[in-house]
């Protein structure tokens, strides 16, 4: 008997029964009215957490041990792997990743048990039914259909090791933040399934979900950064977004949470869009369960699957039940959803932030019909087609196009409307500011009209927002006599979410010129050469100096050759780069591209090699992408304006300027 | 499963031996041509070579390459992919441009070979025409729903109001009207200093 296997699936079939515990006694100490049991069911969810973890434990210990005997830690960690990767080896693969994912949505919900649900009698019982169902659902998926516990029928004295692609150091963080991105969704579905289930149908739901979803939208977003940041330095194709059925799943969830993240202000604010923002949780934490199913069933072919497995079923079947459970709680409750109307004008923030929310959800759909299209055909038609970026790119862009707009709009649009007086005043600056920047991107030799366009939005996007931050620094400084400086954090601290969002809203901006950039303006090249060659790129001469072997002798590889390239630009040196290939010994069939980059605020050369011959003659790709640094500059910027977005900066306000209405002063 | 039962001397053997040979196939399969006579399975019948014609520049072959995904992989196109086969055919489109075919004709050419599945975008035709409706019936649904939304919440507020004599509900909750007022001053042309 293997005693860490033993324990693990022990903990995991214990916690199966306590999640079952939690949803019974929620259940009955509702009917009851009996607080004890009410209390026995949020112990249920902290000892369904513990023993999760318990189980990550265990799985954590048996590959630090190189304990073989276990099927799954056999299968994706070798001995000669690092400590660190090993971190890696506990998520990947199907039971990896699944253990992964249930354990930190029992953390989620365990938080969310501890932090909200004592200050929500109305719905505690209900949401912790609903923690309960949720996690039993995936608990039972995990035990019955991959256990990462299961033993090897004849233990081998060495495992197979990591697969290639996920021998680097972006996959210790990038597939954490995106399953604790997905599974984070599931907390404003709680919510919003406790808010339909007991019928408090009023803003509170949304105020206690806002910080969740904050949360769910933050950890999720850094997971598609991630994930970009992770494509284009590792899997060699001079790009950060292909499109794949896989990205598709990870950003589905994202787009209602980004919907609802700006709805929920307008039913804080006007008691409007009630059954609209139920609908958006409910369809994210759908999505997420989508996602899973896609990644496990083998349904949807992608470089990120997992093998065809029989769980696969079992997530279309949970998927189809979130969903036919949501549409039924929302017709249950559709006669007490309406909307305390307050609708002042089609030209108000409102409008805006109700239109953005219906872009978001147009472009989940897009993205949807993209991504299930092969397999419609294959199926109807037994033909396999390839649902590719130029599709994408076109179908999605007048998309983002508009929703670049709408930010302009929603920033400078006051809330409830106004006169045409006033909207004249608000907007003929931004206007002219626009133009301006159209004019001067187009005299400085943009052409294309979609990026002309975006690229002038950004602009307009930036000034519109750092215009709000100053007056309203200005405001305070006039109030407190602190310093510039001072001031703009007073605005963060007063005003956290919306400041925030402000920020977001840059990041954004400076994402899209980096998008716009690199792939409107990348240029490709290809060049067969010996050692020795020179050849010309956008002005910087490569000169192939040699062809180096290297063997680290670790995770699992055999051998690293590496095209060594010095660049120089009018004679001078740049810097030097070493493309390369990864040959890994249990994997022969798979060797990696290494990817050489030269970054600058201004343009990634971005270089790798496809191979060579027995005389060294190689074959060099060489991407220019100009502006890619922006998407992450944009990508960190958007982070921190999420994270402010929590208050971090909140202070005890001060009073502004005496000018200030009387109603604008906090609560 | 089945590799991780193996013994592992054996295992690596094997493995080093195959990582010796992939390496020898990828060098072999580059550059040389004599390395694609290797692999006849994937030569297509030889075109009509026309040496009178100019050799297609690199920037030619990579427009027709970036047209074309990889047979084996999923979702990588054709110029980024490195194996065997998509080295061949990266040849064969050299070779055909060459013989004079057009970039249509060659994709043609691969499509009938491994199916649609190999061309990068999706042709706007026969039941590929499903997806496009299904983007334009998405869009245009989700602008008459938000249509509907807002003139719905108009029309009520229009009830409402003249119902309540005037009287606005709800005045702006929250604590960030003070930034509004700041920005109304401003526009003014009323701002502090």
């Amino acid at each position: 008997m293997n005693l860490v296997a033993t324990l693990g699936a022990s903990a995991l079939l214990t916690a199966l029964a306590a999640s079952i515990v939690a949803t019974v006694t929620a259940a009955a100490g509702h009917r009851l009215r009996s607080r004890a049991l009410l209390l026995a069911s949020r112990r249920s969810i902290h000892a369904a957490a513990l023993l999760t973890s318990g189980a990550v434990v265990a799985l954590a210990y048996a590959l630090l041990t190189n304990d073989f005997s276990i099927a799954h830690v056999a299968s994706v960690s070798s001995r000669n792997m690092q400590v660190a990767m090993k971190w890696a080896s506990l998520y990947s693969g199907q039971p990896g990743s699944l253990l992964f994912w249930t354990w930190t949505m029992s953390l989620f919900m365990a938080a969310f048990t501890s932090i909200t649900v004592p200050r929500i009698p109305w719905g505690a019982a209900h949401a912790v039914a609903t923690m309960g169902i949720v996690l039993s659902m995936f608990l039972v998926a995990l035990i019955f259909f991959a256990s990462p516990f299961q033993l090897s029928l004849v233990t081998p004295p060495d495992g197979q090791g990591l697969n290639p692609l996920l021998v680097d150091p972006g996959m210790l963080i990038h597939p954490p933040f995106l399953l604790t991105g997905l599974v984070s969704t599931s907390i404003p579905f709680t919510l919003g399934a406790a808010a339909l289930m007991s019928g408090r149908l009023d803003a509170a739901w949304v105020r206690h979900a806002r910080g969740w979803a904050l949360a769910s939208f933050l950890v999720l977003s850094i997971g598609n950064f991630l994930g970009g940041w992770w494509a284009y330095t590792v899997l060699g194709w001079g790009g950060y977004w292909g499109w794949d059925p896989v990205e598709n799943s990870a950003i589905l969830p994202l787009l209602p949470m980004i919907a609802f993240l700006h709805t929920l202000i307008v039913q804080e604010r006007r008691g409007m869009l009630k059954t609209w923002n139920l609908v958006l949780v409910l369809a994210s934490f759908a999505l997420a369960v989508f996602g899973t199913f896609n990644v496990r069933s083998g349904l949807v072919a992608s470089v990120h699957s997992f093998a065809q497995s029989e769980v696969g079923p079992y997530f279309l079947v949970l998927m189809g039940l979130t969903v036919l459970v949501s549409i039924v709680l929302i017709g249950w409750r559709l006669p007490r959803l309406h909307a305390e109307a307050d609708f002042d004008a089609l030209a108000s923030r409102e409008a805006g932030l109700i239109l953005n929310s219906y872009l978001m959800i147009a472009l989940a759909l897009v993205i949807l019909g993209g991504t299930l299209f092969p397999v419609f055909s294959e199926l109807l038609r037994g033909v396999r087609v390839t649902v590719g970026p130029p599709f994408y790119n076109e179908v999605t862009a007048p998309i983002f196009v508009l929703t670049l707009l709408l930010i302009v709009a929603g920033t400078v649009l006051p809330w409830r409307g106004g006169s045409m007086q006033h909207h004249v005043r608000r907007f003929r600056v931004p206007v002219v500011v626009a133009l301006a920047a159209w004019i001067a991107l187009g005299a400085l030799g943009m052409h294309a009209p979609a990026a002309l366009l975006a690229t002038g939005l950004c602009v307009t996007i930036g000034y519109v927002t750092f215009r709000e931050y100053f007056i309203a620094s200005r405001g305070l400084r006039a109030a407190r006599g602190s310093s510039w400086p001072g001031a703009l954090a007073g605005v963060f601290g007063r005003d956290p979410r919306r400041a925030g969002g402000y920020l977001v809203h840059i990041g954004v901006a400076i994402m899209a010129v980096g998008v716009i950039g690199s792939t409107v303006y990348q240029v490709q090249t290809r060049h067969v050469v010996s050692p020795g060659d020179t050849f010309d790129v956008s002005g910087y001469t490569f000169r192939y100096d040699d062809l180096v072997a290297r063997r680290p002798g670790i995770n699992g590889i055999e051998v690293e050759g590496l095209t060594r390239l010095e660049v120089t630009r009018n004679g001078r040196a740049v810097t030097t780069l070493e493309p390369g290939r990864r040959f890994f010994s249990n994997f022969p069939d798979q060797p990696t591209a290494i990817v050489a980059l030269d970054s600058s605020f201004t343009r990634d050369l971005y270089v790798f090699t496809q191979g060579w011959d027995e005389n060294k003659k190689a074959e060099i790709q060489v991407f220019v992408n100009p502006l890619a640094q922006w998407l992450w500059i944009g990508g960190s910027i958007y982070t921190l304006g999420g994270l402010l977005a929590f208050g971090v900066l909140r202070r005890e306000p001060a009073r502004v300027a005496a000018t200030v209405p009387a109603d604008a002063e906090p609560a | 499963m089945i590799r991780a039962l193996r013994p592992a001397a054996a295992s690596r053997a094997v493995s080093r031996a195959a990582a010796v040979l992939a390496v020898a196939a990828l060098s072999l399969a580059l550059v040389t041509s004599e390395a694609h006579a290797q692999t006849p399975s994937t030569t297509p019948p030889a075109p009509t070579t026309a040496p009178g014609r100019p050799t297609p520049s690199d920037a030619q072959v990579l427009a027709v390459e970036q047209q074309l995904l990889c047979p084996i992989c999923t979702n990588e196109r054709l110029d980024v992919c490195s194996n065997a086969i998509c080295n061949d055919m990266k040849r064969v489109i050299r070779e055909r441009l060459q013989a004079g075919s057009t970039p249509d004709d060659i994709i043609l050419y691969f499509e009938t070979r491994f199916g649609p599945k190999v061309r990068a975008e999706l042709p706007r035709e026969g039941f590929n025409l499903v997806l496009f409706g299904w983007v334009g019936g998405a869009l245009v649904l989700t602008a008459l729903a938000g249509g509907y939304a807002l003139y719905g919440m108009r029309r009520d507020t229009a009830r409402r109001v003249a119902r309540a004599t005037g009287t606005t509900s709800s005045p702006a909750a929250g604590g960030d009207g003070w930034v509004d007022a700041l920005v109304d001053e401003a526009d003014d042309g009323r701002g502090s200093r």
